[in-house]
């Protein structure tokens, strides 16, 4: 009987002594150590054994939970990310929505858009019907590459397709019109909102529309302000001015916060002129929505268009082949 | 007096009934059902197209479990008659050896293909369940499932003739493994730019069986057009395949020592 007892005990401490110990192990995994492998789309396809939809499956929710919880998408999570869609459309091209994810995610490099404007291609070949991927790799194209006359090619495509939005042939006459702005910007927002089933993907071009909704408003502002240089010859003092007598422009000035913004999160923003430039501006934002699209964004995407013209254009100086010498 | 038919027929429906005595049989059905149905827990992870990789997971253990059947079940089959020496009993009788190989083959088959079945109807029951679309697809995806098991019990029937259990279940596993790759093998091949290497990869690939192309599942899964011609082709080269290595099974079995 002691002897039972003493073996149930010791098998006790055993059990308690292993769950203590492994509670010990963080439960770290390779993609925690940033060392996940993702394997050659080729040799993946090679190896799969004919499990190729399932593996794909298993690169697809690696995907997902890559981006899940408060991960910040960087450059090198988006080569990582781009990495696995790349398997997972290799391995069944025939998969939908891990073109367009990949569209969403991709976008904090060139490199990125590049490779997630490849995966659009190889999505759009492989589902000629479906008008988003071609609308996806437009607005790449637009937004983060200034390729207007590449988007608008691909939007036109997209305009092609059965369940294209009847609104896809106006957006292409602006993107050739050469006057891309706010509104079309607006319009591929709104599009994305609606077709967009990430949350937090869905949250980041709802920001975007909010400042688009706060420089329509300054516009308004704008236009009201020349109404009061002309009528006083002189310009503004403050925004309120615009309100009050001998020239009362406005009934009441535009929120100067978004209306999407609920009152509880509301900061009390004014519009203001700012000294720097002498604009008119929400403090809610404190500058101006200067271009089509979110000002970072657009840095961004100016940036890399820098890079590329820079990369593009031919080399000159001594040894270059302007300088005749070659 | 029994023909040979009936003869093979006996030595099958033994042979089903041995089987099913296997608790490894069992295990591997019971670890087939228990993927199937957490496939919806691990759909649940992504947020779209959770159907889909609902019927990915459920096709690819079906297949998985039932290679698994075919190999470590059907490998002990011959031995286990001689260890046991029933084999000795069952050849003084009027059976040839081509006649027990072909019913040892046959009762083989019959247990994998019913273990599909049984892993199919779990498949149908939670695809129908989560919604998801079940159609024609999904049955020529699961005939041809059918069909490549057949060729994998005439290469474990093939092994176990003249091996020993844990040896049949390496060979037949290395052709399994080497039968999904025949094809990448012969497109990597092509591009080589000794004729050789050409020559020998086009044989590996006529030599080995082309088990890729008895994989439907992603048509199936994404309800792609499948032609007659993608369906009875490699039926009519299963059955060949499979006749083909009875035939080389039956030959080194009659020449085996016994004792």
């Amino acid at each position: 009987m002691i002897g039972k007892f003493a073996l149930l005990m010791a098998l006790m401490a055993t059990v308690c002594a292993t769950g203590f110990i492994h509670a010990r192990m963080p439960p770290t995994t390779n993609a925690d150590r940033g060392d996940a492998f993702v394997p050659d789309p080729a040799v993946a396809s090679v190896l799969s054994l004919g499990f190729d939809a399932a593996l794909a499956d298993y690169y697809w929710l690696q995907a997902v939970q890559a981006i899940g919880g408060d991960t910040r998408i960087t450059a090198e999570l988006g080569v990582h990310l781009g990495k696995l869609i790349d398997v997972v459309t290799t391995l069944d091209p025939w998969v939908d929505h891990p073109y367009r994810f990949a569209a969403v995610w991709l976008t904090e490099s060139e490199e990125n858009v590049r490779q997630a404007n490849r995966l659009l291609e190889r999505g759009i070949a492989h589902h000629p019907n479906e008008w988003r991927n071609w609308f996806y790799l437009g607005f790449n194209q637009f937004y983060y590459l200034l390729e207007n006359e590449q988007a608008a090619h691909s939007l036109e495509q997209a305009s092609r397709l059965p369940k294209a939005p009847r609104y896809l042939p106006r957006l292409v006459a602006r993107l050739r019109s050469q006057t891309a702005d706010i509104l079309v910007a607006e319009t591929f927002l709104r599009e994305l909102i609606r077709d967009t089933e990430e949350e937090s993907a869905r949250a980041e071009y709802q920001n975007a529309l909010d400042e688009i909704e706060i420089e329509k408003k300054a516009r308004f502002l704008d236009r009201a302000r020349e109404a009061f240089i002309k009528l006083a010859g002189r310009d503004i003092m403050s925004v309120d001015e615009l309100l009050a007598e001998p020239h009362p422009l406005l009934s009441a000035l535009p929120s100067p916060e978004p209306e999407s913004l609920p009152a509880a999160l509301s900061r009390g923003s004014v519009w203001e002129i700012d000294p720097a430039n002498e604009r008119i501006v929400s403090s809610y934002y404190g500058a101006r929505y200067e271009l089509h699209f979110p000002s970072r964004e657009h840095q961004r995407a100016e940036q890399w268009r820098a890079e590329r013209e820079g990369r593009d254009s031919p080399p000159s100086g001594p040894g270059g082949l302007d300088d005749g010498e070659s | 007096m029994k023909t040979s038919v009936t003869r093979i027929w006996i030595i099958a429906v033994n042979t089903v009934r041995e089987a099913i005595r296997n608790k490894l049989l069992y295990t591997l059905l019971f670890f087939s059902v228990a993927i199937i149905g957490t496939a919806v827990l691990i759909a649940s992870l992504s947020y779209v197209e959770g159907e889909r990789i609902i019927q990915d997971i459920g096709l690819a253990a079906i297949r998985l479990f039932s290679v698994g059947i075919a190999i470590f079940v059907g490998i002990g089959l011959i031995h286990g008659e001689v260890d046991r020496r029933t084999i000795y009993t069952i050849l003084s009788k009027p059976v040839s050896r081509a006649e027990f190989l072909l019913g040892k083959f046959l009762g083989l088959l019959l247990t994998v293909w019913l273990q599909v079945i049984l892993m199919t109807v779990a498949f149908v029951i939670v695809t129908s369940a989560t919604g998801s679309r079940i159609d024609s697809g999904h049955a020529a995806a699961l005939f041809l499932t059918a069909m490549e098991l057949m060729v994998i019990v005439a290469l474990a029937t093939l092994f176990s003739a003249f091996t020993t259990p844990l040896l049949a279940a390496l060979f037949t596993l290395g052709v399994y493994t080497l039968g999904h790759l025949s094809r990448d093998m012969l497109a990597l091949a092509r591009q080589a730019e000794v004729e050789g290497v050409k020559v020998a990869a086009t044989w590996l690939y006529r030599l080995l069986p082309d088990l890729e192309s008895f994989n439907l599942t992603i048509q199936a899964v994404h309800g792609l057009t499948i032609s007659p011609a993608e369906i009875w082709l490699p039926m009519l080269y299963a059955v060949g395949y499979a006749i083909a290595l009875l035939f080389v099974a039956s030959f080194i079995f009659q020449r085996r020592d016994l004792k």
